[in-house]
């Protein structure tokens, strides 16, 4: 149980308030975020931003720089026993860094554009 | 800067700034967990370094390009004029005709009126008939093969036969017994 939760000690306070309350703070923005991201998928745009975004970080080297860094940590942790973890764990953070302000600015733009058509307040 | 690259004020529209850049954010994560699949599978299947091997074993397994040879440097129709020994009839045959020769021969293939011949070949031996799937499938198939059949059948029924046979010898001297038993018993005096 999360520590959160003791400040409503008794079954009952969390049930009668608890829940409701967070139900309701969550549900308008968690049901827009849903419906949004329902869209994006059933549109096929969310498939077209990936292949925008893959072709993008290929064409600016992001690809083989991360690649290069893989070799790194694999000849830092050895052959045999690199996991799938280790390299999630070392590589994902330094791609999310290594991701140029061109294509950052330009899928953020995409993305907008997007919402500005479909998303209904 | 263009309308479209500010991003949305307001109060609402902090929440969808917000969920833009949430949904940036799940894309890239896809995008660096594709390339760490990618690269795992490449370390685990061995293909990962070897775009770094050395110059010499790069030349040994150059692409060859040169006629009556495959890519690989092999000679590919040398066989074709070679002539082989069968095993079962020992005459020699031609390569490209050897397999088929095969299913005639050895009575094996799709094509061969396989049954034919296991009749011919078990009518010469005087053996047994070997219980295959592929023989009951063939039996099952033709009309012509009534003789054996008929001989299957006929020893299963000889089976049957002799465990009656012992069944009723059993029952008879039981019946024997009992009979002895009760009628010497009224003789006696408790």
């Amino acid at each position: 149980m999360t520590p959160f939760l003791d400040v409503f000690c008794t079954q009952t306070d969390r049930h009668n308030v608890f829940y409701p309350l967070l139900r309701q703070i969550m549900n308008k923005d968690s049901q827009m975020r849903a419906a949004i991201n329902q869209k994006l998928i059933e549109m096929g745009e969310r498939e077209r931003l990936k292949e925008l975004l893959r072709a993008k970080l290929v064409e600016c080297g992001w690809r083989d720089q991360l690649k290069a860094h893989c070799k790194d940590v694999i000849r830092e942790k050895g052959l045999e026993h690199v996991t799938v973890e280790d390299l999630v764990t070392e590589v994902t953070p330094k791609g999310r860094a290594l991701v140029p302000d061109s294509v950052k600015k330009e899928l953020l733009q995409r993305i907008r554009a997007f919402l500005a058509q479909h998303a209904t307040l | 800067m263009k309308m479209e690259d500010m991003p949305l004020s307001g109060p609402d529209n902090t929440k969808l700034e917000a969920l833009v850049h949430d949904i940036y954010s799940e894309l890239v994560e896809d995008a660096c967990l594709g390339l760490c699949f990618e690269v795992h599978r490449a370390v685990k299947q061995g293909y990962f370094f070897l775009d770094e091997t050395d110059q010499e074993s790069m030349k040994e397994f150059e692409i060859v390009d040169q006629p009556g040879v495959d890519i690989f440097g092999q000679v590919y129709n040398q066989w074709k004029n070679k002539e082989c020994e069968c095993p079962n009839c020992k005459r020699l045959i031609a390569a490209s005709r050897f397999a088929p020769h095969l299913e005639k021969c050895l009575g094996m293939g799709r094509n061969s009126s396989r049954i034919a011949n296991r009749r011919l070949a078990s009518n010469n031996n005087m053996s047994k008939s070997e219980s295959d799937q592929e023989d009951n499938d063939d039996l099952n198939d033709n009309d012509w093969s009534y003789g054996a059949e008929k001989k299957a059948k006929k020893r299963k029924s000889d089976k049957v036969f002799l465990h009656f046979k012992q069944l009723s010898f059993i029952h008879l001297s039981l019946q024997i017994f009992l009979f002895i038993h009760f009628s010497c018993g009224e003789n006696v005096d408790h």
